[in-house]
């Protein structure tokens, strides 16, 4: 480590005129943070400690939201079906995106068309893809035509069958996210360092055990990345359950983020919603901060 | 330095609170004097029509400034929602029955005197409809239409099936055969209904019973309507005569079901009549009113219409605004438009005269009979809930996983108290 000498300080006013500006500069920015973020967050905390209907008198009632939340038959089965969603999606989604990344490597004529056709469910719109996975799983659908035809079999009704409605919803959020993922592996794949790879090279590795020992832990950082956003995302999952099975059958794939939705806006009872929110908060805190302790135990950010 | 950035910070915060704090209370008044009515519109067709109805109540109150605000159907609510928890509600505001009991408390009660300041008498509408904006007893509005549950059906689809087509008096047992001899090639003879009102209507006709009671108790698990909505979705299960439904998210598929030609018939509103009877398709379509059951038909009287904000400061010129959107000369051009079924008594004929003289005889005989036997929708505090968790549990039903009588005692044991 090296030890520079600290420039000299300027004089005090000049300090105070450039402070002055910067904050000029930054107040936007601080305006759009304090209306947009700080506030609403101050908020839901006191909100979630009152008996809060949408229109008339609010009470403060203690951590009881916090009780009801347990007692609501609903919370419960909500909490499970987005921690089963994320348990589902976030590996299928970060193992399958890493092997289209590796799969469309320099050897792929074509790679960067590819790459884009990939891409594409990420920036169409979320209506336009649920109605093309509903005409596909319908019981009049694609899957279920082709099958009677070609083989006799009736499937299930996907979207309407307990068993299924979830593993659906997870299906179609893996297609529909796995471009994005795709592109982060594949700009980490063409950044490993060609010096490492031509010395695994000479050493032997090929295949899988170039894959797995070298260049997995070197991009391990991107996988990080990858891993931590897309559990981010998956925990607050709601609008692929929501247009594609309505969070049914049932309650079946009523994610918690739904939950809080019809607490909030179709039972007008905002105090039960914001606890809802802060115990999806503290869920994917939680998480996060696990992932960051534990990678230390795989990401490499020296090549 | 720190602290610099620091007091800058609390006080953008702060300038953001007062900001937030500050809502205007005072009945959405656009200035002082002026009464705003607020009213969904999905098109500019629909802001025209509303605009000729202004006209009628600038005409009619010259010493009143009136302006109107509209949303589209899907937003106008999430901004009532708004509008109520900041105060700033019109004071002449939209409303729609089936949402009714989720906005009563920003709503003032309407008394006779309330009806007298706004020129208006009981007696000039069609019967039953001053129910439709009531709630427990009590009138927060005035319907400028009405409308109840038909069924609707394809007329060349069960021609071809060589079935008897429904007609005013109809049975159940007629809709059972109907349905059975229409369910054929695929298709079949009924859409089963998700939304709310679809699904009902034929469980409270044949039960002759709402599910809930006058006073607002539910009895979804009333043996006449429990058995009703047993054999409704027998429909699908045990009779067969209605698809399965593909998802939960589906809310008007038995109505898709039907425009897409795969049912031949299907419950829907009195407000899509003209909509089916000049279907895209094609198909030559018909309605009747709902079968008759041996407790007879009941059906629902529902329908949307204009109600005075609590938070008004000016009721007495809203009152009079409200009556002149609700005058004679309002619902004659609602009537004549075609635009809906009106709630003023003498101004229904219009409406009939609007339609095409090819099924004008049918819609009014129809409409005649449907509304004879009508009721005001009763509701229970919790019944967002009880829609919100019975309608995704309908998809397991119809799909033979689960029993209606099982999802009704469910929910009557979550919400009936």
């Amino acid at each position: 480590m090296t030890i520079t000498n600290a420039p000299k300080r300027r004089s005090g006013s000049l300090a105070k005129v450039e402070a002055r500006q910067a904050l000029g500069f930054a107040s936007p920015a601080l305006v759009g943070l304090a209306l947009f973020t700080i506030v609403p967050v101050v908020l839901s905390i006191v909100m979630s400690f009152f008996d809060w209907p949408t229109f008339g008198e609010r009470t403060f009632n203690g951590g009881a939201n916090y009780a009801r939340l347990f007692e609501d038959p609903n919370f419960l089965p909500a909490l499970r079906n987005t921690i089963v969603f994320t348990l589902l999606y976030v590996p299928l989604s970060v193992v399958f995106s890493l092997a289209l990344a590796i799969g469309l490597g320099p050897r792929i004529r074509g790679r960067g068309a590819l790459r884009v056709l990939f891409f594409i469910p990420v920036v169409t719109p979320m209506v336009a893809n649920v109605l093309v996975w509903k005409m596909l799983l319908q019981p009049q659908g694609l899957f279920n035509g082709l099958a009677q035809t070609w083989f006799g079999v009736e499937l299930p009704n996907f979207l309407a069958d307990k068993n299924w409605a979830m593993i659906m919803v997870v299906v179609m959020s893996v297609w529909q996210g796995i471009g994005y993922n795709m592109l982060i592996f594949s700009a980490a794949l063409e950044q490993l360092p060609e010096s490492v790879m031509e010395a695994a090279r000479i050493d032997g590795a090929r295949g899988f055990r170039m894959t797995w020992s070298i260049m997995v832990p070197m991009i391990s950082p991107a996988i990080f990345f990858a891993t931590i956003m897309t559990m981010i995302t998956s925990l607050q999952v709601f609008v692929q359950p929501q247009m594609l099975t309505g969070g049914g059958p049932g309650n079946a794939t009523q994610p918690l983020v739904m939950w809080i939705y019809n607490q909030g806006f179709k039972f007008q009872d905002l105090g039960l919603a914001a606890a809802g929110a802060w115990i999806l908060f503290a869920l994917i805190i939680t998480v996060t901060a696990i992932q960051f302790k534990a990678q230390k135990r795989w990401v490499h950010y020296e090549h | 330095m720190k602290k610099m950035r620091v007091g800058a910070v609390v006080a953008v915060a702060g300038v953001a609170v007062a900001l937030t704090g500050c809502t205007s209370a005072g009945g959405g008044a656009a200035d002082g004097d002026t009464i705003v009515v607020d009213m969904w519109a999905g098109s500019e067709d629909d802001t025209a029509a509303l605009e000729a109805q202004m006209d009628v109540v600038r005409e009619q109150n010259p010493d009143i400034k009136v302006e109107l605000r509209t949303a589209p159907w899907g937003d106008f609510f999430t901004k009532l929602t708004t509008n109520m928890a900041s105060g700033n509600m019109a004071c002449v505001t939209g409303m729609n029955s089936g949402m009714l009991a989720s906005y009563t408390s920003g709503f003032t009660k309407l008394t006779d005197d309330d009806l007298a300041t706004a020129g208006l008498a009981a007696s000039d509408f069609a019967e039953g409809s001053l129910e439709i904006l009531s709630n427990k007893g009590d009138m927060y509005g005035v319907p400028f239409d009405v409308a109840t549950m038909l069924t609707y059906y394809n007329e060349d689809q069960l021609t071809a099936a060589g079935t008897d087509l429904p007609s005013i008096g109809w049975t159940f047992d007629d809709f059972e055969a109907i349905a059975a001899k229409a369910t054929t090639d695929g298709k079949y003879g009924f859409g089963i209904g998700m939304g709310d009102f679809q699904w009902q209507a034929l469980p409270i006709a044949k039960g002759g019973l709402q599910p809930v009671a006058q006073d607002g108790t539910l009895q979804l698990t009333d043996p006449a309507f429990a058995d009703a909505a047993e054999w409704y979705a027998g429909l699908v299960t045990e009779q067969k005569v209605a698809a399965p439904v593909a998802s939960a998210s589906d809310g008007g598929w038995g109505e898709n079901q039907f425009t897409s030609e795969n049912a031949a018939m299907a419950v829907d509103g009195t407000w899509n009549a003209v909509g089916y009877l000049t279907n895209d398709a094609g198909f030559a379509a018909g309605m009747a009113p709902l079968p008759t059951g041996e407790n007879g038909n009941l059906s629902l009287i529902l329908g949307s219409g204009y109600g005075i904000a609590e938070s008004c400061e000016n009721k007495e010129d809203a009152l009079k605004v409200l009556g002149s959107l609700l005058s004679k000369d309002a619902q004659d051009y609602i009537a004549s438009s075609g635009r809906s079924y009106p709630a003023r008594a003498e101004s229904q004929p219009l409406y009939f005269e609007s339609l095409d003289e090819a099924y004008r005889e049918q819609v009014e005989a129809t409409f005649v009979a449907a509304f004879e036997n009508v009721q005001g929708q009763y509701v229970s505090d919790n019944w967002a809930k009880v829609g919100t968790f019975v309608q995704p549990s309908l998809v397991s039903i119809y799909n033979g996983q689960e029993s209606m009588s099982a999802v009704l005692e469910s929910a009557q044991q979550q919400f009936g108290n």
